[in-house]
Parts: structure tokens; sequence; C-alpha cells
């Protein structure tokens, strides 16, 4: 039994659309799950440890590594100058130059400068972790200190430390995203209002963290099993790095213990590994330590924005002005969800007149890296803030001023500057999530908890979220490839360019191979993560897995199916366009007849071509598939869309808050989803139900903090605070399919939606909880000190 | 200690080691360990026993519960020495002998009680202390079981969905509870 009770398996039901069961579940649960760190390598591996600068800014004067050279078990010790002599720089993942922002080289450590604290400065390899952790004491590092600045607006200042030299100043790049004319339409709105929100610096915590094992055979080439979500692009970063044919590189990405975006490519430390492993002439093992994970930031932005509207609520124009707190940059892509904070406004409102500038700063913090959400959310607070305060303005309910702003139905498919919206319901999910969480109820309710002094809140939430990312010109594109073959015993294997974090869409490729075959979900085994096996392929970001990855394996799979109907009309004496497939067997829809499908297969392996008189005796065919809807050449109105794919949510979040403590309690939550064609029912609801989760963690508790040395303070999960069972609410959910016309099945990305919603629902609750008391609080997280202090700060802004 | 001091001082390399008797998933063993290690780490590297996952050598996550004399307890907390003559059961030990699942597991992969699976072996050995005590959990009672236990996949309902179904599925009598589990105090 492949298929869960609810939705059980019927002979020849196909299993798209159905709540099957996730790949390998029992092995994951008798603890075989095999993830980077559980693999037995052949021979001893040896063991890396990293040396991190304490400090924020320095310029490295001396180094002294002869008393760790000289310790029990030291293979190899490693320093910035002999690494960046031993490599080419590291390649960007997303290069900030690619839309003409500033760029710089990066390599496995820091050279003669530190950049951050945590930056890697050296490295050891032992015989032991042990062994290698000790001799870290042993390396004596001389720092001439620097200035330093950690907050954005101020390393925008004329006189800021520059965090890298040669720069003008701090900036990275100010990407503008606009139409219309926002200044003349603020100037001609009846109302308008202006404010500020920011969001603070978190990420995902993955509970694996990252990890990479790197070995060189004799023949010179690398193999590197990694903990990493870009399998083939780590691949092509690696030849690059060390100058050598891509054939010569072997990346296997490793069953992920979750990845969420902390594990996209082009940290330091790949190289670094791959490198030491030369050096050792031994396979070497690195695992980055929960400490050195939580370093790893995202998202820190603080929107100033003004909006104009009418009377009735129809927001007229936007302004918003974003700072981006993007740390030492780094080759990790992590600064370009600042790009898509600026691009996803004005989400899913028609809003015709706006006028975005997002400044992307460097600051001497660590590099952000990929998290969920990918900005989206930071876009979503914004709106979503701003449409409750246009309706606090105007007395009106919230629900009504969405009502009024939201892009409708029949304005599908939807162009604005930045984004071909493909499909969507909004209004009809906004109603039904009113109606799912009883809003009318509840506002009643709330009336008369007021009147007993209560704080109770409630908040809706509305996301648009873009999708499946084509970014020309950086190390990820949008389309993906995927090989399908079948065999003799009527098994299929498929070999597919995307990777699984975790969320089970090789089961969700193996459902859409399965029904295209006529053949079961356990007949279907995905190959993902070995570029040796594998198509190339970007591997998993941006909720693409299905949307290209499985649809690229369908178009392959009906390439196979072409050949067995061929087959199968020859013997059955009937016409190709009556063979059908399910259940295991070719089936003549004319005659009722049916082969098994291992007898189609070896009379097409037997008799093939000629002898079965058929043109093709293709049984393997790889395809590649490319997003319809991306539009990276401008139309004649300058428009592009780089995000085929546009899922969304709405969301309504009860909340209560303790007068106290400042502690806010989610009393109920509701959120109804529409990522078009469902592939796995059961899956979909879990990528919300968690993304839901990660979203109110980082609405109230998360926060990456750092103290005034510059150095991270969330250093442990004791003080990087993420949501654990009794801290959230029963969540209900509900989700819509509304296909996109332009993706095959009409799947849309499904992985991400609920992270921004949620923010925005929890931070609109929160606010509306405080309403009675004449003050909110702009600031995330929404922390019970945060909550208080506006409870008891006269100052707060009313 | 009844042996004299010692007259010269150990070299740095010279690690203390001793041997450890435990019973793992029902079968005594003998294994060297320093005294340093950690019972995780003795778990994974002498016994290979890897479904005993890392996730912060902090006692924050749960990744690393296993079942020690009966009660569910995070091995990166315990010195390996500390464990001598225990009973120790892994996520490899918990389904019935000659393979399989047992009605937990089972229900956490019927109701997609997780995704990455990195955090199991902590929803596993909280829930089954849990049932231990009760097959009517209350959905308060599964969250406070399962609270030392991490997971940023799931958002947890799906493990409380999971263990409402195998609390049921064992009440039922449809399967023996596995677990003989000591509940605590």
């Amino acid at each position: 039994m492949t298929l869960t009770p609810e939705a059980p398996a019927t002979a020849a039901g196909s299993p798209v659309g159905r709540s099957v069961r996730r790949k390998d579940g029992d092995l994951i649960l008798t603890g075989h799950g095999a993830y980077l760190d559980d693999i037995e390598f052949p021979g001893s591996v040896l063991h890396a440890a990293l040396l991190r600068s304490p400090h924020p800014a320095a310029r490295i004067l001396r180094m002294d590594t002869s008393a760790a050279q000289a310790r029990p078990g030291v293979r190899v010790v490693l320093t910035g100058a002999e690494a960046a002599a031993a490599t080419q720089p590291i390649p960007h993942f997303y290069n900030p130059a690619m839309v003409g922002g500033r760029s710089t080289d990066f390599h496995p450590l820091a050279v003669d400068t530190v950049h951050y604290a945590g930056e890697p400065v050296a490295a050891v390899v032992a015989e032991s972790l042990h062994e290698a952790q000790a001799a870290l004491r042993d390396i004596v590092v001389d720092y001439e200190t620097l200035p330093f600045v950690l907050d954005a607006e101020q390393a925008l200042a004329p006189e800021a430390p520059r965090v890298f030299e040669g720069w003008e100043d701090n900036a990275v790049a100010r990407l503008p995203f606009m139409e219309g004319d926002a200044t003349a339409a603020l100037a001609g709105a009846p109302h308008t209002l202006t404010g500020e929100i920011s969001i603070q610096r978190y990420q995902t915590t993955p509970m694996e963290t990252r990890g990479y094992v790197a070995a060189w055979s004799p023949d010179g080439r690398l193999t590197m099993h990694a903990s990493t979500q870009n399998p083939h692009p780590l691949r092509s970063h690696l030849a690059q790095v060390f100058g050598i044919g891509e054939h010569q590189v072997r990346v296997v990405a490793t069953r992920l213990g979750g990845g969420f975006g902390h594990k996209f490519h082009s940290y330091p430390e790949e190289a670094l590994v791959a490198l030491l492993a030369r050096r050792a002439g031994a396979p070497v093992k690195w695992l980055e330590s929960r400490e050195e994970s939580l370093l790893v930031g995202a998202r820190e932005y603080l929107h100033r924005f003004e909006v104009g509207f009418d009377a009735e609520g129809t927001i007229l124009a936007l302004q918003d002005r974003i700072l981006a707190n993007v740390g030492a940059l780094g080759s990790s892509g992590g600064w370009a969800q600042a790009f898509v904070a600026g691009l996803t406004v004005p989400g899913p409102y028609k809003i015709t007149h706006y006028d975005v500038e997002v400044a992307v700063v460097a600051t001497h913090k660590a590099p952000w890296n990929g998290a969920r959400g990918f900005g989206k959310e930071s876009a979503t607070l914004m709106m979503e803030r701003v449409v409750d305060l246009v309706a606090q303005r105007l007395r009106m309910d919230p629900a009504e001023v969405r009502r009024r702003n939201l892009i409708p139905a029949d304005a599908m498919p939807y162009w604005t500057a930045m984004k071909h919206i493909d499909s969507g319901e909004y209004h009809a999910v906004l109603e039904e999530v009113l109606e799912a969480a009883d809003y009318e109820g509840q506002r009643a309710e709330q009336t008369t908890a007021r009147a007993h002094g209560r704080l109770l809140g409630i908040g809706i939430g509305f996301e648009l979220a873009p999708e499946g990312a084509d970014l020309a010109g950086s190390l990820v594109r949008g389309h993906d490839t995927a090989t399908v073959r079948i065999d003799r015993t009527g098994g299929a294997t498929v070999l597919t360019g995307v990777t699984s974090p975790g969320s089970g869409n090789e089961t969700g490729i193996a459902q859409m191979v399965a029904a295209e075959l006529g053949i079961g979900v356990d007949d279907v085994r995905v190959v993902q993560g070995d570029t040796d096996l594998c198509p190339y392929g970007y591997g998993n970001f941006s909720s693409r897995s299905l949307t290209v990855g499985g649809a690229a394996a369908v178009l392959a799979a009906r390439d196979v199916r072409a050949t067995l109907a061929q087959a199968g009309a020859h013997l059955l004496k009937t016409r190709v366009e009556d063979c059908s497939f399910a259940d295991g067997h070719l089936i003549d829809t004319a005659s009722g007849q049916r082969l098994p499908l291992p007898e189609v297969v070896n009379a097409v392996m037997t008799l093939g071509g000629v002898g079965l008189g058929i043109d093709e005796s293709q049984l393997e065919s790889t395809r590649t598939y490319s997003p319809e809807n991306v539009h990276l050449v401008p139309d004649e109105a300058g428009r592009v869309s780089v995000y085929p794919s546009y899922a969304y949510s709405a969301h309504v979040a009860t909340v209560e808050v303790d007068r106290e403590t400042g502690k806010v309690t989610v009393l109920s939550y509701t959120g109804v989803h529409d990522c078009g064609t469902v592939i796995n029912p059961m899956f979909v609801r879990g990528q919300f139900l968690g993304a839901i989760a990660m979203g109110i963690g980082g609405a109230l508790w998360e926060e990456s903090v750092y103290g005034a040395d510059g150095r991270l303070r969330s250093d442990s999960l004791k003080r990087y605070l993420v949501p654990r069972a009794p801290d959230l609410p029963w969540i209900e959910t509900r989700s819509r399919e509304t296909p996109s016309p332009f993706a095959l099945l009409g799947v849309k990305g499904g992985g991400e939606s609920g992270v921004s919603g949620a923010i925005g629902a929890i931070a609109n609750a929160v606010n509306d909880a405080l309403l009675p008391l004449g003050v909110h609080v702009h600031e995330m997280p929404l922390s019970a000190p945060r909550v208080l202090r506006a409870l008891t700060d006269q100052r707060i802004r009313p | 200690m009844t042996e004299a001091l010692p007259t010269t001082t150990a070299p740095e390399s010279a690690i203390p080691t001793r041997e450890l008797s435990l019973t793992v998933n029902g079968r005594p063993c003998r294994v060297v360990c320093q005294d340093r290690q950690l019972l995780v780490e003795v778990l994974r590297e002498q016994l290979r026993l890897k479904g005993t996952h890392i996730g912060c050598l902090n006692g924050d996550c749960g990744a690393c519960t296993v079942e020690l004399d009966g009660k569910a307890i995070k091995s990166c907390l315990v010195l390996a020495p500390a464990a001598e003559g225990s009973e120790i059961i892994t996520l490899e030990g918990v389904g019935p002998d000659g393979g399989g699942l047992d009605p937990l597991q089972q229900a956490f992969w019927d109701n997609d009680g997780f995704q990455c699976g990195f955090c199991v072996p902590g929803q596993i050995f909280a829930a089954r202390q849990l049932l231990a005590r009760t097959l009517e959990p209350s959905d308060a009672e599964i969250r406070e079981a399962v609270a030392g236990n991490i997971c940023r996949c799931t958002g947890y309902q799906t493990i409380i969905e999971s263990v409402r179904a195998a609390a049921q599925a064992i009440g039922e009598g449809t399967e023996g509870l596995v677990p003989e589990v000591d509940t605590p105090a």
C-alpha cells in the first residue's frame, strides 16, 4: 500500500491528485535515512575545523600556524593566503553586477582583511574532529582591528567605514521597481499616510546543518558529497575554482535534513573542503556546527512607505523606500532576496502607480543566504500593514479594503512592471478564508473581549508568492531536465535535475510519471542529486521541483509512452490512438484487450524497429522543460517577468496580548492556499503548514541578534528561538485549485506559500490587539519585550 | 580509586579510554570509548547506529533522542561512560523484530508526520513515552510531550495527527503496544 486510508488506491485511477505517502518513509522511520554524516566512506576520512575571526573588521597582520602543525593528529593547516593562491575566486550564485550592482571577489578563507565576525580565516585537518578543534587554539593570529558598521542606515553615511576596499560607499545596488507616476498620484490622492516598518535579521535553521565530504581520486577526479540544494551548479562552481574540467567533478547531494535556502551553494566552505582534501591527500569531512549555521543571515529590511488612497479605500499610489542590510555580501546569493522584496510589491493588489527603491547595503555582519520566503515576506509584511493602516484611517473593515484592492479574477493574466501573474481567484480565496475563520463571529467576540479589557486582535494576511525564478545570468535558471526510462519488468527510473530538501518532491515526480505510464508510484524510482547520473539541473529553489522538474519528467515519460503505444498498437492490431495505459497494462480502448507492460517493453527490446513494424525503439528519453510564462526580454511597455508561477494564499490569525508581559499567544489560525493543480494534497498541506509555522516563528520570536561588538549573540538554539509544538495554534487549512494556463498540468510552486501570509496576518493581529491603546509595533519580531515596550513606553508613535 | 597515583604525567595525546557494557536494541555489546565521548558519538561512531542524529550538541533540538533504561533522553547530554550497564533503544530498534514498522512509526508515515525526517528520533521517542502513559492524549498533551524536539518542516501539526492516529490504533487493540516504557513520576 502506498496510499493513505483517506485516498485509497484504485487499480485504474491516476496517482496524480492523491495523497500518496512519501517514498523512503520506512527507511527514515527506522534510522536509515542516510544523511551526509551517516554515510560511511571507504578508507579513513579526515576531519576539518575552521578558525573564525572574532572581529567584525580587522586586518590580518600575521598568522603563525607552526604550533598547530606540530600537534598530534594534525595533517594540514591552511591559511587564507595559501588557499587564495591555490584557487580561483568563488563564483557568485547571483552576482550583483547582474543588476548593475557592485561586486568583489571572495575566497575560501579571508586573505588579509576580515569582513565579519565569524569569517573563516584558517583551517585545520586532523585525524579526528577533536584534534582538529584543539589545534585551532594553537593558531596565532595578530589582528589590527578596524572600525565597523552593523546598521544599514549608518553604513550609507559618507563617513561610514567601508566593508569592501575600493567601494565608493557601502551600497551594493539601488534597485528601482516602478510603474505609472507615483509622485503625481500621491500628490493628487484625497488621503495619504506614511509609516515605517522593519523586519529583523533571521534565518531558516534546518535541523541538519550543512556539510561536505571531499575526496580526490588518483585520476585527478574530485568527488564531493554535499548537503546542498544545487549539486550541478556546485559542480560547475568547483570546476571553475580549481580550473579543471567539469567532467572531472562529481557532486552527490545526499538526503537533506531540510534546506529552506540555507543550503544554496556558493559558500566558501565548499571549495575549502575540496582544497583541504587535495592538500591532505585523503578524504576530508567538514560539518557546520549549529553555532556556525546560525551565522547565516537573511531578511533585515526597513520599509519607509507613503500610500495614497481615496475615501472608499481604493489605494491609488504607493511609494516604498527599502533598506536591506545584507551583511558582508559573500558569494552566496542571499542578497538577491532584496531584489525580490522590491519586485513583489504591490503583491496581490491592483495598484497602478507605485515607486519602490531597494537600497542593498553591505555591513559587517555575516552574509545572507536564501531563506524560504526569499524577500516576499518583507514585501508582504509592508503591503499587509499598509492595507490595515488604510482601513484604520478610514474606519473600514480591513477585509473590505482588501476586497476593493485585490486584482479581480477577470483581469488575469495580469501584468505589472516586473510580473506577469498567471491566474488567481483572489476575491474568492479571501471570502473563503473569512468564512472558514468565522471572521464576522470573531469580530463580534472581539468586541465583547475588548469591553472586558482583553487585548484580542484579528489579522488578515494576503500573500502573493512568485515562484520558479529564472534569473538569466545567474548560476541557476528556471528550466530543468529529466530522463525517464522504462525497464523490462515494467518499472520506470527517473533521473532528474531537481533535488529534494526533504519536502517529498521525488514522490510527486513519481506520481506524475506513474500517471503517464499507467504504473504504480512504487514502480517508479526517482534518482536525484548525483551529477554522474542525473542530467544537468539547478536543484531545489523557488518551489520549482514539480512545475519544471515534474514537467520535464512528464514530457520524457510521454516520449517513452509513444514508443510503447506504437508497439502495443502493432501487437494488438489496433490504432495507436486507442492505446491507453493503466494498472501496469497497455489497454486497447476499442476492444478492451490488455497487455502487461513488461510484454510490450520486451517486444520493443527484442523485436523493435522493423521486427515490430515501428519507427522508434526508444524506451528512454531526456527532456528539458522551460517554464512558459517567463518574459526576460522587455515587451513594448518595458515589462519583464522573471517568475512564471504565482501561488497565493489568504490567512486569518487571532492573537491575544498579555498586558502584563507583552507575550503574544496565537489563539487560532486559518489559511486558504492556491498553488494551481495539486499533485499530492497531503504534501501541499504539509508545505503550507510548515511555512505558516516558520512565518509565525519569524513574526514572533526568531531573531539573529548582534551585540555592539559586532558578534552574533543568538549563537545557539537557546538564544535563537524557533517555535516548539506548544507555541503554535491548530492551523486550519483549505485549498483551492486555479490551474496556471501557462504550466504543463497547471501546477504552480507550493513550497514557500504561507511564510509571508503568516507574517502579515500576525503583524496585523498584534497591532489590531493594541489598537484600543493607540499604539502600534512596527519593529519585528513582535516578541514579548518589544510588545511590552510598546505597552509601557509613552514615546512610541501613535 | 584503589590504585596508586601515576608517577608520570600522561602525554597529552593519551586520552583516557574505557570499555562499556551496554545492551543496545536488545543485543548486549561491549564497546571501547574515550572517557570524553558523548553517548551519541559512541552510538554513531563505534556502534554505527546512524539513526540517532546530531542537530545541535546542546540538548536543544532532540534529534539525538534515544531510550535509556526506558526513558527518552537526549544522548548528546550524556557522557558515554555514564551509560555503563544501561539498556538503550535507538530508532533502529523501535520496530518489531524481523523488520517493519510499529504502530507509531506506521502512523507517522501514513499521516505525513515528518518531511525531511531529521527530527524523527525525538518525535518518536517522546510520543512513545506519552503513549505508554495514556492512549487518550489531548492535543495539548501531545504538544507538551514533543516540546523538547524541534521540527522545522511540519509546523508540528501532522506530528500531532500522527500521535493521535497511533494512540487510536493501539487503543483499538489491533496492534500491540511495543514499548514497555517506565513512565516518569
